[in-house]
């Protein structure tokens, strides 16, 4: 059994393996603890066309957790929810982590996403500028193969590019096309390709071209869509040590506050204790902060890298509405992967001072499955049940609205007075998505859901109630970044203030959301905290 | 020009590579030739390395490396005169002295006229970046790892005569006669060996197992060959290594389609087709127009525990692991760019070898239409899943049941022999046997036999 | 003697139930329906509807008495109530592969659910590769030409 390890990284998702490789690649040692299992792809596809129809909306349905390594889950209440909105964050405790069933989006920042109090006189900046990101960006681009238009008016943010994306676009199907027609003709508004984590039309990093199966969200069913799933062998083959079923609860505390080892549950409950000099803790912006918090020692009576207070506090998401709308005329989505085109433009403005900005998606869901129901309600039999499901299928859209939302430090993580199957308590968290995004929902995306419901000819457009949004699984903001001690937890590095060897990387250290989906970006700050990493180890 | 002034002129033409500046169109038709010749596909390791060498060649004898043939005057054939580099790729006969080993087809190359073998001297000496750098040795298990012992083979089997056009056939029989047998070394990988690794000739494009996969029967049998194929089928195979309906090219026809054959002139590929669909019919058991769709799937859909037949569990395998492209039916999808498993080749008979090796190693081709890719499952790092012996067997027999000609088996074992690179030939024991029995006797009866059958040969 | 007819007697019933399920579909539903699907919902039913067998036979006789090979040509013919809620169910279990629309219904299929045939030449089965790397979203068929299935 591993007892120590030049670097420990806690967690095997997108960032935690990003990082791992970049410490393999400059020759240091490195261990892997995952409090989850190590399943394969075809396990998880099998669980997916197992599922009875019903259940097959959820993503997480086809992921069961572990008893020892619960997360999210129907029928589970692994995470308490507290507060006016409900937080449902659909992460998953496998090895591989949530990538497993993201859609693939990898919107950038933009310069002004980043700039939201000195531009908006609302929420955080960041600890640095877009043009230092940039670099990092590209070699997350590159990193997960990540597809994107070619055409400058298609990019985003629409800005000159430093490299072009490593591959062109993936096609978009009919209904796309036409929904992109028809927003530039009657509104102006430019729906654009998604740029995202798929190899569009070439292997790539030695993982087959899409397909088109159009399963993306739960599981990429031949690994066209990058997951980490899909590096941890080769991390292996680069000398990393993977330890699954390995639920570390406490990150231990040494001379001078650095950190010097944590402890783990294997799924026998017995305890491990495990030495290192560098320590990554990447296990998401919920099991995060709350390891932080379960972790108070002596020296750290508030929790470990907790001196500001800030731990768990500013959680934040893409607080969601959606759409769906019936057309008088075909539009034909489904074909290609879940999530293909959206329209960004609609989320910068000087109307930030007021409100949430928002972006539009378009999802690419075939849509059958969620047709089913009202099209055997409809009482049809024989051909004309034929010609309800086809009617209904293509003459559906589904179009969500996405929100930013501004760090709020009552949104907050705690320790719930619940334990899990180990005895560890479970995550609290208060949620409330705030008046910015509420005044945005009403005076400014419902009324452009609207306009778009008209322009595609929808006959049964609904407005979004105010007081209802569902969780992105985007979880931001709850081990926040900053230059000042006391108002972050870590600093440019995602290193913690008060804990040398100790970096809190992922969507915990973002300090703002914008409306764009958040792993690029936590990508992208993995390989900054990496290379600090990497210079400090060297150096020592 | 007599053997003496021909000699003299390779020398001359030799001591004056280094000064001397071939042609560009001389040095563009020996490019061609090394492309008809597909010398990259087994000298080049690192991609970026062309003709640099560390390729490994699974024999059955053992691993033979093949080696730098870029112009490095330290690690490659740079110092070589025109008249050494004939000798190596005609003769199989190094600068040195020293004899090739067969993994080389010097044998088929032997048939390449004196022109194309001085555009691709000229080619290898000004068309190719040097490398300078070592490749990996070759060491193979006794005796064979005594290189002369290759001059007893070679008297046996080797066959120095360039191509000479049949005047009774057409000129586009006899061009596609040259490329088949001389650069394009079909019969390399497609003749089944004797007991001495030498080609049966009276097996010419029978089908031969080649390392883990099986070069199948390209005769013109209407069954067991591919003589059902129309002359644009074979065309379009060969420029992308897929003809629809029934077969696609893996493992090393894969590289020969990606690296070769598609950057050949419509006419050559057209001149290979006529040529080959003459190859006298060598009977074999049907291989295309096999199977049907189906599945299996209600014996384990939506049940948590199934108690799976044998069949059933192989569906399952079949399912989690291949149906996401290849069908729930086997059907592949609509435009058949992933291919349905039923008319096709690889669920019947020796395809079910290609079979099981295109499992475990996945298949790779690139050709000016696409990079075909399917994902190993294997242990790769890119493994899509890493399926052990016996799961592959399970697998295999499924398909070949369902898919398939319906009585194809295969073992754990036999997927353990494709996983190890394909069956090693007995000949390695059967000759240090023989060795530690007499050495003198049989180096007597050996001397004896070459000299019976060498006479002969000259007789016939 | 008894103990080992009873098997034999049970699996024949199983199979009489089988065929008389599978029947009573082919007439409830116009398309190709596999054998092996059928046998997973028809025991199912017998589960679930203590009169099964009298259920498929009234159904199978509204048929016949129109002379309907036809769902359309009889459907009207089943009397509301347990009857024709019975039939849809059959219909619903062929189109949806479940049970129930609930998340913890029986699936019976997937990838032979009819649910996704319709529409089988413009949207791929979920999981199931559609075309060729980036070579989709090309064709549009029209609205009103069905597939065969």
């Amino acid at each position: 059994m591993t007892s120590s390890s030049q670097v420990i990284v806690v967690g095997t998702g997108v960032v935690g393996s990003v990082i791992a490789e970049h410490c393999l690649d400059a020759g240091l040692e490195v261990l892997m603890i995952e409090a989850g299992p190590r399943v394969s792809r075809a396990q998880i596809v099998e669980n997916y066309r197992n599922l009875p129809l019903g259940a097959k909306p959820d993503a997480t349905a086809s992921y069961p957790p572990a008893d020892w390594a619960p997360h999210p889950f129907h029928g589970l209440e692994h995470l308490e929810s507290t507060g006016p909105n409900k937080y449902d964050p659909t992460y998953i405790r496998y090895a591989g982590g949530s990538t497993w069933h993201w859609a693939g989006t990898s919107w950038r920042l933009t310069p002004e996403d980043m700039q939201l109090r000195s531009r908006y006189g609302v929420g955080r900046d960041w600890a640095f500028d877009y043009e230092t990101l940039d670099p990092y960006y590209n070699m997350t681009e590159r990193k997960l193969g990540i597809c994107g238009p070619a055409d400058p008016l298609d990019q985003w943010p629409r800005r000159d590019r430093s490299m072009p994306y490593p591959m062109p676009h993936l096609p978009l199907s009919q209904g796309e096309r036409k929904f992109t027609e028809v927003m530039q003709t009657k509104l102006g508004l430019r729906n654009v390709p998604v740029a995202q984590a798929r190899n569009s039309g070439m292997p790539y990093d030695d993982r087959p071209a899409c397909c088109a199966n159009n399963n993306c969200v739960p599981v990429c069913p031949v690994g066209a869509k990058y997951d980490a799933a899909t590096s941890l062998n080769r991390l292996e083959a680069k000398g990393a040590t993977i330890l699954d079923n390995s639920v570390v609860y406490r990150v231990e505390t040494g001379e001078g506050n650095r950190i010097v080892a944590v402890h783990y549950y294997d799924r026998d409950k017995t305890s491990h204790r495990v030495t290192g000099e560098h320590f990554v803790i990447a296990c998401n912006g919920v099991e995060t902060p709350r390891l932080m918090l379960m972790s108070a020692d002596d020296r750290n009576p508030n929790g470990i890298a907790n001196s500001s207070d800030q731990v768990g506090r500013n959680m934040m998401d893409h607080p969601q509405q959606g759409y769906t709308f019936t057309t008088t005329e075909p539009y034909w989505l489904g074909a290609g992967p879940v999530v293909n085109s959206g329209i960004m433009e609609t989320s910068q403005g000087d109307f930030r001072r007021d409100h949430a900005a928002v972006y539009f998606r378009l999802n690419n869901f075939a849509r059958n499955r969620d047709i089913a129901k009202r099209a055997m309600a409809s009482g049809k039999v024989g051909r004309a049940l034929d010609e309800e499901i086809r009617r209904l299928t293509a003459t559906s859209l589904n179009v969500v609205a996405a929100f930013e939302m501004l760090p709020d430090p009552n949104n907050r993580l705690t320790l719930s007075a619940q334990k899990d199957w180990l005895g560890l308590p479970r995550p609290s968290v208060y949620w409330d998505v705030g008046d910015y995004v509420r005044r945005s929902s009403v005076e400014y995306s419902n009324p452009l859901a609207q306009r778009i419901a008209e322009a595609v000819g929808a006959t049964d457009f609904k407005p979004a109630s105010p007081e209802k949004f569902s969780t992105s699984k985007h979880i931001m903001g709850g081990t926040i970044m900053g230059n000042d001690a006391a108002t972050s937890v870590v600093d440019r590095h995602s290193r913690t203030h008060d804990h040398a060897n100790l970096y809190l990387p992922g969507g915990g250290a973002m300090a703002s959301t914008a409306c764009g989906n958040s792993t690029i970006t936590m990508t992208a700050m993995a390989f900054m905290a990496a290379e600090a990493l990497v210079s400090e180890a060297k150096g020592a | 020009m007599t053997m003496k002034t021909t000699l003299a002129f390779f020398a001359l033409s030799a001591s004056m590579a280094a000064a001397q500046t071939f042609p560009d169109d001389l040095v563009e038709r020996g490019r061609y030739v090394a492309t008809a010749s597909d010398c990259v596909a087994c000298h080049t390791g690192p991609e970026d390395k062309p003709f640099g060498g560390n390729h490994r060649i699974a024999s059955p004898v053992g691993d033979i490396w093949a080696t730098n043939i870029t112009p490095s005057t330290t690690h490659g054939i740079g110092n070589y005169t025109e008249q050494q580099f004939s000798d190596a790729v005609r003769r199989g006969i190094r600068a040195d002295g020293a004899n090739l080993y067969p993994a080389m087809p010097y044998t088929a190359f032997a048939r390449i006229t004196d022109e194309d073998m001085h555009a691709l001297y000229a080619y290898f000496m000004q068309g190719v970046e040097p490398i300078d750098e070592p490749s990996q040795q070759t060491a193979l298990a006794f005796p064979f790892g005594l290189r002369f012992s290759m001059m007893g083979w070679n008297l046996l089997f080797a066959d120095s005569a360039t191509h000479q056009d049949d005047p009774a056939k057409s000129a586009e029989w006899n061009r596609g006669a040259y490329l088949a047998e001389g650069p394009g070394h079909c019969s390399t990988c497609h003749t089944p060996r004797g007991m001495l690794m030498q080609e049966d000739g009276g097996q010419y494009l029978a089908g031969a197992q080649v390392g883990p996969w099986f070069a199948p029967n390209i005769t013109s049998d209407k069954a067991g060959g591919i003589g059902s194929w129309r002359k644009d089928e074979i065309v379009a195979y060969l420029a992308t290594g897929r003809a629809e309906g029934k077969s696609q090219a893996g493992g090393s026809m894969a590289e020969a389609v990606s690296h070769s054959f598609s950057k050949l002139t419509a006419d050559d590929l057209g001149a290979i087709a006529t040529y080959i669909m003459d190859v006298p019919a060598i009977a074999g058991p049907a291989r295309f127009d096999l199977g049907t769709a189906g599945n299996r799937t209600a014996e384990f859909r939506g049940i948590a525990d199934p108690d799976l037949t044998d069949l059933g569990a192989g569906a399952q395998i079949y399912s989690a692991n291949c149906a996401a492209c290849h069908g729930y039916d086997g059907q592949g999808t609509k435009d058949q760019y992933y291919p349905s498993l039923f008319n096709n080749s690889d669920t019947a008979g020796k395809g079910a070898n290609n079979f099981v090796a295109a499992v475990l190693n996945g298949v790779n081709r690139k050709t000016d239409q696409g990079h075909v890719f399917m994902p190993p499952f294997g242990t790769q790092t890119n493994a899509f899943n890493s399926l052990d012996d016996g799961e592959v067997a399970a697998l295999t027999n499924y398909a070949m049941n369902q898919f398939g000609d319906g009585v194809t088996t295969v073992s754990a074992e036999d997927v353990a022999t494709i996983r190890a690179g394909g069956p090693t030939s007995n000949m390695v024991k059967v000759v240090q046997t023989l060795i530690a029995v007499g050495a003198a006797l049989v180096a007597v009866v050996l001397i004896a036999t070459v000299i019976v059958l060498r006479r002969r040969k000259r007789a016939a | 003697m008894l103990a080992s007819a009873m098997p034999s007697f049970t699996f024949a019933a199983t199979q009489d139930i089988e065929s008389r399920f599978m029947g009573a579909s082919q007439l409830l539903v116009n398309h190709d329906l596999s054998p092996a699907v059928g046998a997973r919902i028809a025991a199912f039913a017998q589960a679930s509807y203590p009169n099964l067998g009298d259920m498929l036979d009234r159904i199978t006789e509204t048929a016949a008495t129109r002379g309907a090979s036809r769902v359309e040509d009889f459907f009207d013919a089943i009397p509301e109530g347990e009857l024709r809620d019975f039939a849809f169910w059959v219909i619903s279990a062929w189109y949806t592969g479940s049970s129930s629309g609930d998340r913890d219904a029986t699936l019976f299929t997937y990838e032979e659910a009819l649910l996704y045939q319709p529409t089988i030449d413009m949207v791929p089965i979920p999981t199931f590769g559609f075309s060729a790397p980036n070579a989709w979203g090309n064709d549009l068929y029209p609205l009103t030409d069905l597939p065969r299935f």
